[in-house]
């Protein structure tokens, strides 16, 4: 080791690169850009930009969802109207849009904070912010006034809208959060009432799609 | 050999050359494996540890059963969730007509089904037993590295597989699988893209899951725990402790000797993997011809199902969440911890980020402990850890059962929740802090008699 050191050779002249040399480090260099240019490929596992976006008109008035077992099981699909919500504490799960569980219910105006019912009714968007399954209105917890998410037991004040902020960074009123993992208010959906049928209001719907 | 088998053997090895990989084969057979259960050895400990020491040929076993039934159901599956939410899609109809017409169809959908259940459970045998005794010292890290993440690709297999059925349980413990992807910081959302195709479930999701199941995985399986397996071949089993209790033996502590210990591959070593390997085809055949489980009601996007839980061994992530969120609900003060708006201390991300780090301590356990000692008893602190580690997977699963035993035993939500969430606490830690204080005076008496 240590005489080969002392030995050192005085500094070779560089040298050109030889032939069998050049010829390998072409064919690294192709192989390299070959690997580099097929992994490009692998963009075509991301989904197209424009999947799942809504064409033409769509029907703004809600639907009733499709749960057994309750009031409105054997209207399902069918427009939600004024008249059906003929107590305080009648709720129902609904469709918007056709893309987006909510959930209206009729309310004690007198105890509602923080927004104003349309003709006694309001509307929440029912995907639980947490991991989005459904939430539901008195079938799990038939004596409290909460949308209840049955996925980790989160729950929704309905008589008490806050401000919050979605994770898109929009500002947005929605029922708070008085239990469970929620990080985020469920937003209230504006309703209006044309003919007896009840609709969604809102202009902002990328406020909705936080589960998509 | 008779003269008709060496004529067959002759022909084959003109024309592949066999007779070199033969010899190699039997060369690393007849030494591989210590042979815990020669008369030398029959201590305590080999009825003890009979089982657990080969789980891992359970595993195996029950792999290949997975593979068969699965190559069988794939006849028969049709994975397409093109349909209205709520209404039976052609993979639900394939698989209910699998359950009902087609012949032996619903005992080979049982024992898929149960084989995936013990699979797993007879891996994490596998894995626990492992993990106490030690078996990553200096030249089988690579070993149990793909051991690890063998563990992964089984959770994998069976995500992948609870979906195609496509029916509301799948379809939510999937959604709720994808919402907590989604929220990994940074690269969740991108993740939940490649992997289903979209940040929702839609027929492009089952398609890959499909894709995933029955193609991509068996290969990384196959190369994966092959190369575990070849890798414990070649190496040998890790010794049982005998080899390191050198006044039972009479060896030298620490040697591997193709002594009394190490009995052949054939036939000592197959006989307890065939006796183990036909007890668990009795028990999933059993329960594959008589548990069947029918798919449940179709997958509904706009309707989540009254009691919905996880697979058993995904409960106490699930008991996680719910945990997390009554601790900040008896706290009540959650202080703030974003960062680059990711909120660290949500439920989901303190979830995702415990898991992450026990799989990533399970990864790095050859470089966490280099130690020399491997006798269970003689690391009080390891052990313990480990024994606080199944205290709390098993108190967070019943965590995850809260509602059901609420319900069940009539017990206000609020109660039972103080009741589990305080057991979650206390429990592991009751049960490994007593373990550690016996250990650690067992560990300081047993050496200062052999110094």
């Amino acid at each position: 080791m240590t005489d080969k050191t002392a030995n050192k050779p005085e500094k070779k002249p560089r040298r050109r690169m030889d032939r069998r040399q050049f010829v390998q480090t072409i064919v690294s260099l192709g192989i390299a850009g070959t690997v580099v240019s097929f992994l490009s490929l692998l963009m075509s596992l991301l989904p197209s930009a424009g999947a799942g976006e809504e064409e033409g008109e769509v029907d703004n008035v809600f639907k009733y969802g499709p749960e057994k077992g309750t009031w409105y099981s054997d209207k399902s699909g069918t427009d939600v109207k004024l008249e059906d919500f003929d107590q305080v504490g009648k709720g129902a799960g609904v469709l918007w849009r056709g893309r987006f569980p909510a959930i209206v219910i009729r309310v004690d105006e007198s105890k509602l904070q923080g927004a104003t019912a349309t003709s006694g009714l309001v509307a929440f968007a029912a995907s639980c912010t947490h991991l989005c399954c459904i939430s539901t209105w008195r079938l799990d917890r038939p004596n409290e006034d909460v949308l209840f998410c049955r996925c980790h037991d989160g729950a929704f004040d309905p008589y008490n809208v806050v401000r919050d902020v979605m994770l898109n960074g929009a500002e947005y009123s929605g029922a708070k959060v008085i239990a469970g993992p929620p990080p985020r208010a469920a937003p209230i959906i504006p309703i209006e009432i044309t003919d007896g049928k009840v609709a969604g209001a809102a202009k902002d719907i990328g406020l909705y799609d936080y589960c998509e | 050999m008779s003269s008709r088998t060496k004529r067959l053997y002759d022909w084959l090895d003109k024309r592949f050359n066999i007779s070199p990989l033969i010899a190699e084969a039997q060369r690393s057979l007849n030494f591989a494996l210590p042979a815990i259960h020669t008369r030398q050895n029959r201590s305590k400990i080999f009825w003890f540890g009979y089982p657990f020491y080969y789980a891992g040929s359970i595993v195996a076993f029950l792999a290949i059963l997975q593979g068969i039934t699965g190559l069988l159901l794939a006849f028969n599956y049709v994975p397409s969730a093109i349909g209205d939410p709520g209404t039976p899609t052609q993979a639900y109809t394939s698989v209910q007509n699998i359950m009902r017409s087609i012949p032996l169809g619903a005992l080979i959908r049982g024992i898929h089904q149960w084989g995936a259940n013990l699979l797993v459970a007879a891996l994490v045998i596998h894995a626990f037993w492992a993990f106490f005794r030690s078996p990553y010292r200096v030249g089988r890290e690579i070993s149990w590295l793909l051991g690890a993440v063998s563990l992964g690709l089984a959770l994998a297999y069976s995500f992948s597989g609870y979906l195609l059925p496509w029916d509301q349980l799948g379809y939510w413990a999937a959604t709720i699988s994808v919402q907590i992807m989604r929220s990994i910081p940074v690269l969740g959302d991108l993740i939940a893209r490649i992997l289903l195709g979209g940040t929702t479930l839609s027929p492009v999701t089952l398609v890959r899951m499909y894709f995933y199941h029955v193609s991509l995985l068996p290969v990384v399986a196959i190369v994966l725990v092959g190369a575990h397996i070849v890798l414990v071949m070649l190496q040998g089993v890790s010794e049982p402790e005998e080899v390191w209790r050198p006044e039972k033996t009479g060896q030298t502590s620490g040697q591997k000797q193709a002594g009394p210990l190490f009995g052949p591959f054939l036939p000592h070593q197959i006989t307890p993997v065939l006796i183990l390997s036909l007890v668990t085809l009795g028990i999933v055949l059993l329960l594959g011809a008589y548990a069947a489980q029918m798919p449940g009601d179709p997958a509904n996007r706009f309707l989540t199902p009254q009691f919905i839980a996880p697979e058993w061994y995904f409960l106490w992530a699930y008991g996680l969440l719910k945990w997390v969120g009554w601790v900040y609900e008896v706290v009540r003060f959650v202080p703030p911890a974003t960062v680059f708006g990711i909120d660290l201390l949500s439920a989901k991300v303190v979830g995702i980020l415990v898991a992450a780090t026990m799989f990533l301590v399970l990864v790095l356990m050859p470089v966490l402990d280099r130690g020399d000692e491997v006798r269970v008893l003689r690391r009080p602190l390891k052990t313990a850890i480990g024994v606080w580690a199944i205290g709390l997977l098993s108190t967070l699963t019943l965590y995850a059962l809260n509602e059901i035993l609420s319900s069940y035993l009539s017990i206000p939500i609020g109660t039972m929740n103080l009741l589990l969430g305080s057991i979650v606490i206390f429990v592991p830690l009751a049960v490994a802090a007593p373990f550690y204080m016996i250990l650690h005076r067992h560990a300081a008496k047993a050496s200062a008699k052999e110094a």
